[in-house]
């Protein structure tokens, strides 16, 4: 969907300009009427004016008192013409020179009101009139060149339009500035979201407009729901977990140490010993997050060096080179437990069956995740690696010692969407794991 | 070597306290978090064994508030919650080691070993001082000479106390206190009867005597 600024933006503007368009033609269409119908009104009392000169003699024969007319019917193209027409004879004024108007006769009372091209391209209005003295029916023409007068009327449109375009235009700027101010809380809950996806909020500032308050408790709300649900489930998982291993680490102490038989003995142990790494593996698999963004994220500043710390201090007795290919300020936002877990028993086989060297390398690379780690140990035979890889680690696989904690990795990598791969490394000689995990990037 | 094993399932504790004194270790037992706090405070352990869902009192705040009042005691962490996250928050309140269960005793008792000989800045392995080599698996040591001995439960603990602190002027009743746990009945004339019986396997001059402040394991001979 369109952005919400995009969309308001252009329904101002549209409106804006039909507001301001239809206006403009308003007032162009009326002021053109007003001015012909004054010019109009001009022309009726200078026909009366006429009237007043007509005289007609013994003949019929059609006299015109020249006194009584303005000078203006008298100069060449003034623009003002008349023209006095009977059946038989017509008079016209001496400013038509030696053009003619069109001679229109109609009957006594009538008026017509016609549009005729003039001389010197003028473009006359013209007001026909018939009259009648005594006997005689005439028609009196008088017309008028619209041009001076249109030319003052386009004058002035065309600043009216120029006005108007300057006020259509800062009108826009300030509803863009107005927009941009009340849709300010929208962007910030929108970046805020974004911090959120990543970790670096844990809520929505509540300071936000009373229309959006509910949208943004409602948030909120779910994120702590969210976030209790996830560490109340975790924390009933981890207590139920020490319920079940206190009781049955115990058997297996008391086994150890009875004096029942040995087939006895070792059918309990081993019992006992599959129950628990089912509860373990079972229970760290619901204990995952996944792409929930409801905990603490891993800190690749903190919470690698406290678990590489914690691996030094579980091998103390071995002197291991741990080589890190990390570019400096990674983040990326994984659950912090999911990713300890994952690095932890990742790095623990690593540790457990590296003679000196192990490579870690993470790198972020189209917003996936890529993690290698490789030992110089004595890796595992090909025909297993192409077994681990085609089958998936499973619950039941016994390889040795890249077994059970690899099968916790493959959970939370299948959890994340992710795939992993196994292999001889080139570099160290013995057992590399691959593995890409699709995380969402700024 | 005295030994603080701070957790709450009674079985385990009884199983477990005979394997560590089997292995040489004076264990006093707290099954609740204020104790395990207040004995891990009393300095005569050498060594803390510390479940960390005890009751009363957390095992990671009990650590913390040894760690934050200065308390260096060397800490293996033991217990069920075993998730990465949770051993490094372990290590980070200031375990030594870390040990999940379910647990093999063997696997414990090398741990602890390995963590006694950590901190007291001893080489992993058989522990070797001066020439005096012990095996604490098989409690037994081999002298200079390259002669082999068996070792009886106090001779056993009160040497490797000696080879752990070389050179120190070590009291009676700090040697009472580190061989024996509280449930023990103490006759600090005891001890001389061990010393004297060490001195017979090691040749008189290592063990010396400082009048009125104790006994002194030298590692020139």
């Amino acid at each position: 969907m369109q952005s919400l600024q995009a969309r308001l933006s252009t329904g101002l503007f549209v409106s804006l300009v039909t507001v301001f368009s239809a206006l403009w033609l308003i007032i162009n269409i009326n002021i053109q009427f007003l001015a012909e119908e004054y010019i109009a009104s001009r022309l009726k009392h200078d026909a009366d004016t006429l009237l007043n000169a007509i005289s007609f003699d013994a003949n019929d024969k059609l006299i015109l008192n020249n006194n009584k007319i303005d000078q203006v019917y008298h100069q060449p193209f003034s623009g003002h013409y008349y023209l006095i027409s009977t059946r038989t004879q017509y008079k016209q004024s001496r400013s038509l020179w030696d053009q003619q108007l069109k001679q229109i006769n109609i009957a006594t009372g009538e008026q017509l009101r016609t549009h005729q091209p003039g001389p010197e391209k003028q473009s006359l209005l013209v007001i026909s009139s018939g009259y009648q003295i005594s006997d005689s029916l005439f028609t009196i023409s008088i017309a008028e060149d619209l041009n001076p007068i249109k030319e003052n009327i386009n004058t002035f449109l065309y600043w009216f339009a120029l006005i108007s375009l300057g006020m259509l235009v800062v009108l826009i700027a300030l509803q863009a500035i107005i927009l941009r101010y009340s849709l300010q809380p929208i962007i910030q809950i929108h970046t805020e979201l974004k911090s959120l996806e990543q970790g670096q909020l844990d809520k929505l500032s509540t300071d936000s407009p009373r229309e959006l308050r509910p949208l943004v408790n409602e948030v909120n709300h779910l994120l702590s729901v969210m976030e209790q649900r996830l560490r109340r489930s975790r924390n009933a998982l981890s207590d139920l977990a020490h319920a079940i291993k206190k009781p049955l680490t115990v058997i297996q102490q008391v086994a150890i140490n009875s004096n029942i038989p040995d087939g006895t003995k070792d059918t309990l142990v081993q019992q006992s010993s599959e129950i628990l790494q089912l509860t373990d593996r079972i229970l760290k698999r619901a204990r995952l997050a996944g792409h929930s963004h409801s905990g603490a994220l891993f800190s690749f500043a903190e919470d690698l060096p406290a678990l590489i710390k914690t691996l030094d201090m579980i091998y103390t007795s071995k002197t291991l080179q741990l080589t890190i290919n990390m570019p400096d300020n990674i983040t990326c936002p994984i659950d912090r437990e999911d990713m300890l877990e994952l690095l932890g028993n990742l790095l623990d086989n690593a540790y457990k069956w590296a003679n000196q060297h192990i490579i870690f390398s993470i790198k972020i690379i189209n917003s996936a995740l890529h993690i290698c780690i490789e030992d110089d140990g004595p890796g595992v035979e090909t025909d297993k690696i192409k077994e681990l890889s085609q089958r998936g680690v499973r619950l039941d696989e016994k390889t040795a010692g890249h077994g059970f904690g690899l099968a916790i990795v493959a959970d939370i990598v299948n959890s994340y969407g992710g795939h992993m791969d196994f292999n001889k490394s080139t570099r160290l000689g013995g057992f590399m794991t691959e593995l890409v995990v699709p995380i969402q990037q700024a | 070597m005295r030994l603080l094993l701070a957790e709450d399932d009674h079985h385990l504790v009884a199983t477990l306290k005979k394997d560590l004194q089997h292995a040489g270790y004076a264990v006093d037992v707290a099954d609740n978090g204020v104790d395990a706090e207040y004995l891990g405070n009393e300095m005569i352990y050498d060594v803390a064994v510390l479940d960390l869902g005890l009751p009363q009192r957390n095992g990671i705040d009990v650590l913390k508030n040894w760690r934050s009042s200065g308390n260096v005691l060397p800490v293996i962490v033991l217990t069920a919650r075993n998730a990465w996250h949770e051993r490094v928050d372990g290590f980070k309140a200031g375990a030594d080691d870390y040990l999940g269960k379910p647990f093999h005793v063997e696997e414990l008792l090398a741990r602890i070993t390995a963590l006694l000989h950590r901190s007291n800045r001893q080489s992993a392995g058989l522990l070797n001082t001066g020439g005096v080599t012990l095996d604490e698996a098989q409690q037994t040591m081999v002298t200079e000479s390259g002669a082999t001995h068996k070792l009886t439960g106090i001779e056993f603990r009160l040497l490797r106390y000696f080879l752990l602190n070389p050179d120190c002027v070590l009291s009676k009743s700090r040697l009472t206190e580190h061989v024996y746990d509280f449930d023990s009945e103490k006759d600090s004339n005891v001890i001389e009867v061990y010393i004297r019986r060490l001195r017979q396997l090691l040749g008189k001059d290592r063990i010396e005597t400082r009048r009125g402040q104790g006994y002194v394991f030298k590692s020139t001979s």
